[in-house]
């Protein structure tokens, strides 16, 4: 089954410095009919405007996932670890037990923008930890790229939760397939462009598609397009 | 003030001034009066719940790893018993 989340049914929070659309229940947006597919809990594409950002604040039990789209982002935790990601970096932590953090756009000038995505550990109580992730935007060309995953290969980095995240950038026409695995899911964000799903699907830009029940999957571009790809464990 | 909020998103679910907080051996038995209407509510998250006990200059991070979360009815009251504690600046 592959359903199509157009971008306009998003739960959208706006105020004088995000601009937050949710996917997923999140904050004052609650919807028992959505809470989550697979281990995704929280898929928010988020835009927060320049000098401004989430103060400090904690975390526990989930893994999540920053991956930055444009502009910049600074970050600091109580773990000592700090960051300042852009475009081809993607940050990864895991808040375990638990953690305080903040994320902030560092720019005066230029908005940043970014995808949240939170899922469920496989185990609980991990030592909290944080890591940047830096993917080569070459090697994403047409191709399906692992940026992280519970089974890391070289170059992909451990994240502690039954999923594998991909991006893909595609010349208009390119098709991509993946071959799934019996009982598992599938997540497909378009950033930028418009995709075609076995044939029949169109996924426009900021829409999504969540799959389920299907072994096979083709991914055509329409035209250019920059899209996100998940291998999920199955189950809700 | 003690803020319990879900721990995705952080949606407030519940805030009071009627309280305690007592160490008990290596946790933190947080007592909160709360009528039953929001209690049941609030039970339907006892897995994802932050205890914010917010003070002027900082703010100090309580939850419980196990959900112990109890209702007493009689009592209208919470007894949380919280094994996690981070006190941080605000």
């Amino acid at each position: 089954m592959i359903q199509i989340i157009p971008e306009t049914s998003r739960f959208s929070v706006k105020n004088e410095w995000l601009e937050s659309n949710l996917s997923f229940s999140f904050g004052e947006y609650y919807d028992e009919s959505n809470i989550q597919f697979g281990p995704l809990r929280v898929f928010n594409d988020d835009t927060i405007q320049p000098g401004r950002g989430f103060g400090i604040h904690p975390h526990r039990e989930m893994e999540i996932v920053s991956i930055v789209l444009k502009g910049q982002l600074k970050h600091e935790d109580s773990l000592g670890s700090s960051g300042h990601l852009k475009f081809g970096n993607v940050q990864l932590m895991s808040a375990g037990t638990g953690l305080l953090h903040s994320e902030m756009n560092p720019s005066t000038e230029e908005e940043s923008s970014f995808l949240q995505l939170w899922f469920f550990p496989d185990q609980k109580q991990l030592t909290p930890s944080y890591q940047d992730i830096t993917f080569n935007i070459d090697a994403m060309h047409n191709e399906l790229l692992p940026i992280l995953s519970s089974n890391p290969t070289e170059g992909t980095a451990k994240i502690h939760s039954d999923v594998t995240l991909y991006l893909s950038r595609l010349d208009n026409g390119q098709e991509l397939y993946f071959k799934q695995d019996r009982g598992r899911k599938m997540y497909v964000f378009v950033i930028e462009g418009e995709l075609v799903l076995n044939q029949e699907f169109v996924v426009s830009q900021k829409d999504s598609a969540r799959i389920s029940n299907e072994q096979e999957l083709t991914m055509k571009s329409n035209q250019e397009s920059f899209i996100l790809f998940m291998d999920l464990a199955g189950g809700e | 003030m003690l803020m319990i909020r879900h721990a995705i998103g952080s949606r407030l679910f519940y805030q009071t001034d009627d309280y305690k907080i007592q160490p008990h051996e290596d946790k933190w038995i947080i007592s909160i009066s709360i009528p039953e209407i929001h209690a049941k509510e609030i039970l339907k998250f006892k897995e994802e719940l932050n205890l914010f006990d917010v003070e002027e200059n900082q703010k100090t991070w309580y939850y419980s790893s196990d959900d112990h979360v109890v209702f007493n009815k009689a009592k209208d009251q919470f007894i949380i018993s919280t094994d996690h504690k981070t006190v941080y600046p605000v």
